[in-house]
C-alpha cells in the first residue's frame, strides 16, 4: 500500500488545515488533487514526518511516518513547491548534494547526479549556479534531487506550476515515464485537473482540509454514471416536468429539442422511457453522459456543475451540403 | 531505403535506471560541513578575512622565532638580564597569539559562517535537508562542524604550527621545556575555537540574514569587551566575566602558566593585560556563553522542524 491515512489532524493557530483525514490510496501514480488550500502540502509534510499531525495516523510504503520520520525520507524523494536553493551551488552540485545528504557517497552522488539530470533534460547549463537558472529549469533540478538516491515513492508539490506550456507538457512526460519505466511511484500534488487525468492512474481528492475521495481515475468517473443526455424529436416541455415529478434533475441541454437529466439515486434510463411513454413524446436519443474530470472533480468537492446549456458557439455545427 | 530514425532533443533520452546504495549510508554531517565551506570559499571576502588571520600567525610566528634565535645564542653569552624577561617568554608568544587570534577568528567566522543557518532559513532551504534521511542532530553537527573548520584553521591548526616551530628551534634546554607546552597550548587554542563556533552558530539560528548575523556578531563581540573592561577598571571585577576574550585569556595564562609580563609587553599600551582573579569562574563564562549558543541552536530547529 502505497499511502494510507487514519484520522489525520493539523491545526496551524486557528486554521485547520488537515481536519480528520482519512483514506488509502495506491498505484503508480497518484495525483493529490484540490484547490488551493486544501492542504495537499501539509499532507505531503505529514507523509514525510516533517509535520507532526495532531492526531491520527500516516503509513507510507508501509512506514509509519509520525514514528519513524527518518526511515520514511530514505525512501522518498520530495521536491517542494517553494525555492528552497543553496545559492552558490550548480545544478549539478545541487542534485550530488541532495544524494550525499541521502546517503551516498561523493563520486557516487556525482555519477548519479549526471544521469538524473540527463534524465531531466537540463544540459551544459547543470554547471552554471542554480540562482542564475530559469523557473523551469530549477523545477528540473528539484525533480532530479528527489530522484537521485533512487526513491520508491517521489512527491512532487505543485511541479508545474509557474512553468510554460512546453517546460509543463515536458515535465508532465517524465511522470509517465516514471510512472511506465520502472521509476519510483510518483504523488503529484496540483490544482490542475489535466496534469492528473494525463498522468496519473489514481487521485485522492482534497477539500478544506478532508479527503473528498480516494481511488483509481476510472472509479471517479463512475460516479457520474447516473447522467445522460435525453433528444427528443420536438422540444418536449413535458416530458421535462414530468421527470422532474420523478425526482429527476433535468436541464436544458445544448439544443432546444435536447435535456441533460441526472436520475435519482438507484434509477436506471428505463425511467427515461417510462416518462417519454406517459407524456407521448418520442425519444430520439439516450446517451449516458461521459464524465470529464472536471465535472467529477467538481462534484467530489461538493461544487457540482450546475447542469446548464452551453453556448450556442459550442453546439454541433450542421454539415455542409456539398458544392457543386 | 528506410531514412534513419530522427533524434529528438527530448527528455528521459537515457530513461530512468534504479540505482542500489553501496555500502552503508553516509552521515550527513561531512558533507554538510564540505559543501558550506567550498561555498564560501568562492567569495572574496572569505579570503580576505583569511588573509587577516595569516597576518596575525605570520606576526606571532616572526615574534616566536626571533625571541627564540635570540635566546639560543645569547645563552651563551654571560648577558646581564635574563632574555625572556625582556622580550617575553614563549608562552607569552603563545598566550598573546591565542588572545589576538580570538578577534580576527572572530571576523573570519562571522564572515564566513554567519549564515550557515541563517540563510538555510531565508532561503527556504531546511526543507531541503529535513525531507532527506537528515536528523535535527545530524544537521546541527553539520553545521556546527563547518563553522568550526573556520577557527580550527585559523587558531588551532596555527597554535599547532607555531608549537612545532618553537620546538623545532629552541636551544636543547628550552626545547623540552617547550616540548609540555604543546597540549595546554592547543587545549586554550581549541576551547577558543569551541566558543567562537557555538555562540556564531547560536546567533546565526536567530537571525535570517548572513551579513546581519555577522556583523551583530562582530559587534557584540567588541561592545562587551569595551564595556566589560571599562567596568573592571572602575573597580567592578565582576564585568571581567561577561568578556569572553577575557574568560578565554585567563584560562589560557592558567594553562600556560604566563608570569609577569616582560618589558617588551610592559610597553605596549594594552589596557588589557590583567585576567580576571578566579580562573574556574572564568571557564564556567565560557561554558555559559557556547551553551548559550547551543541553546539558541537547539530551540531555533525545534520552532522551525516539528521531527
Amino acid at each position: 500500500m502505497l499511502l494510507s491515512f487514519q484520522g489525520i489532524r493539523k491545526q496551524f493557530g486557528n486554521t485547520m488545515a488537515l481536519a480528520d483525514v482519512t483514506g488509502v490510496v495506491d498505484g503508480r501514480a497518484v495525483g493529490l488533487l484540490g484547490p488551493n488550500g486544501a492542504g495537499k502540502t501539509t499532507l505531503m509534510k505529514v507523509c514525510l514526518g516533517l509535520i507532526r499531525p495532531d492526531a491520527g495516523q500516516a503509513t507510507v510504503l508501509g512506514v509509519d511516518a509520525v514514528a519513524n520520520p527518518v526511515a520514511v525520507r530514505a525512501r522518498l524523494g520530495y521536491a517542494a513547491e517553494g525555492p528552497g536553493r543553496l545559492p552558490g551551488l550548480s545544478g549539478l552540485e545541487s542534485v550530488a548534494y541532495a544524494g550525499e545528504l541521502c546517503g551516498m557517497r561523493r563520486r557516487e552522488s556525482l555519477l548519479r547526479g549526471h544521469d538524473m539530470l540527463d534524465l531531466v533534460g537540463l544540459d551544459e547549463s547543470r554547471y552554471r549556479p542554480v540562482e542564475t537558472y530559469s523557473t523551469g529549469m530549477f523545477q528540473r533540478v528539484k525533480v532530479a534531487m528527489a530522484l537521485v538516491h533512487a526513491p520508491d515513492l517521489v512527491l512532487l508539490d505543485e511541479p508545474t506550476s509557474g512553468l510554460d506550456p512546453e517546460s509543463r507538457d515536458e515535465l508532465l512526460d517524465l511522470v509517465v515515464h516514471l510512472r511506465d519505466h520502472g521509476g519510483p511511484a510518483v504523488l503529484l500534488s496540483t490544482h490542475l485537473l489535466h496534469d492528473v487525468e494525463r498522468t496519473c492512474d489514481a487521485v485522492m481528492i482534497m477539500q478544506n482540509g478532508a479527503v473528498r475521495f480516494a481511488g483509481p481515475l476510472s472509479d471517479l468517473r463512475v460516479q457520474r454514471a447516473s447522467e445522460f443526455d435525453v433528444r427528443t424529436a420536438v422540444p418536449a416541455p413535458a416530458l421535462r416536468a414530468r421527470l422532474q415529478a420523478l425526482d429527476a434533475e433535468v436541464t436544458p441541454g445544448g439544443r432546444p429539442d435536447q435535456l441533460r437529466v441526472r436520475l435519482p439515486a438507484g434509477a436506471g434510463p428505463d425511467l427515461v422511457w417510462q416518462a417519454a411513454a406517459s407524456t407521448g413524446d418520442a425519444v430520439v436519443h439516450l446517451q449516458a453522459r461521459a464524465a470529464s474530470l472536471e465535472d467529477a472533480f467538481l462534484e467530489a468537492i461538493g461544487g457540482r456543475p450546475a447542469l446548464v446549456a452551453p453556448p450556442p458557439s459550442a453546439w454541433p455545427r450542421p454539415a455542409e451540403p456539398p458544392r457543386g | 531505403m528506410a531514412e534513419p530514425p530522427v533524434l529528438e532533443d527530448r527528455i528521459h533520452a537515457v530513461g530512468y535506471r534504479g540505482h542500489t546504495l553501496r555500502g552503508r549510508p553516509r552521515r550527513a554531517p561531512w558533507p554538510m560541513a564540505r559543501t558550506a565551506l567550498v561555498l564560501a570559499w568562492r567569495n572574496r571576502s572569505t579570503k580576505f578575512a583569511l588573509l587577516m588571520c595569516l597576518a596575525v600567525v605570520g606576526i606571532a610566528g616572526v615574534a616566536l622565532v626571533g625571541q627564540l634565535l635570540f635566546q639560543r645564542f645569547t645563552s651563551s653569552g654571560g648577558l646581564p638580564m635574563d632574555p625572556a624577561s625582556v622580550v617575553g617568554s614563549a608562552q607569552e608568544v603563545f598566550a598573546g597569539f591565542v588572545r589576538a587570534q580570538f578577534y580576527t577568528s572572530a571576523i573570519a567566522i562571522a564572515v564566513i559562517a554567519g549564515g550557515c543557518v541563517a540563510e538555510d532559513r531565508a532561503a527556504g532551504a531546511l526543507e531541503l535537508y529535513f525531507a532527506r534521511p537528515v536528523s535535527r542532530l545530524d544537521y546541527a553537527l553539520g553545521k556546527l562542524l563547518g563553522a568550526g573548520l573556520v577557527p580550527t584553521a585559523t587558531l588551532v591548526a596555527p597554535t599547532l604550527l607555531l608549537w612545532l616551530v618553537a620546538v623545532g628551534i629552541s636551544p636543547p634546554a628550552l626545547g623540552a621545556q617547550l616540548w609540555w607546552l604543546g597540549v595546554p597550548a592547543l587545549a586554550a587554542a581549541a576551547l577558543g575555537a569551541f566558543v567562537l563556533t557555538t555562540t556564531l552558530v547560536g546567533a546565526s539560528a536567530m537571525g535570517q540574514k548572513s551579513r546581519t548575523v555577522s556583523v551583530a556578531f562582530v559587534a557584540t563581540m567588541l561592545v562587551l569587551t569595551g564595556v566589560g573592561e571599562g567596568l573592571v577598571e572602575a573597580g567592578q571585577s565582576w564585568a571581567g566575566y561577561l568578556v569572553p576574550e577575557r574568560d578565554l585569556r585567563t584560562v589560557v595564562d592558567a594553562l600556560l602558566e604566563v608570569g609577569r609580563p616582560s618589558i617588551a609587553a610592559q610597553l605596549v599600551p594594552n589596557r588589557g593585560v590583567l585576567p580576571n582573579e578566579d580562573v574556574a569562574a572564568s571557564l564556567l563564562g565560557l561554558i555559559a556563553f557556547a551553551g548559550a549558543g547551543l541553546v539558541a541552536l537547539t530551540w531555533r530547529l525545534r520552532q522551525d522542524v516539528e521531527s
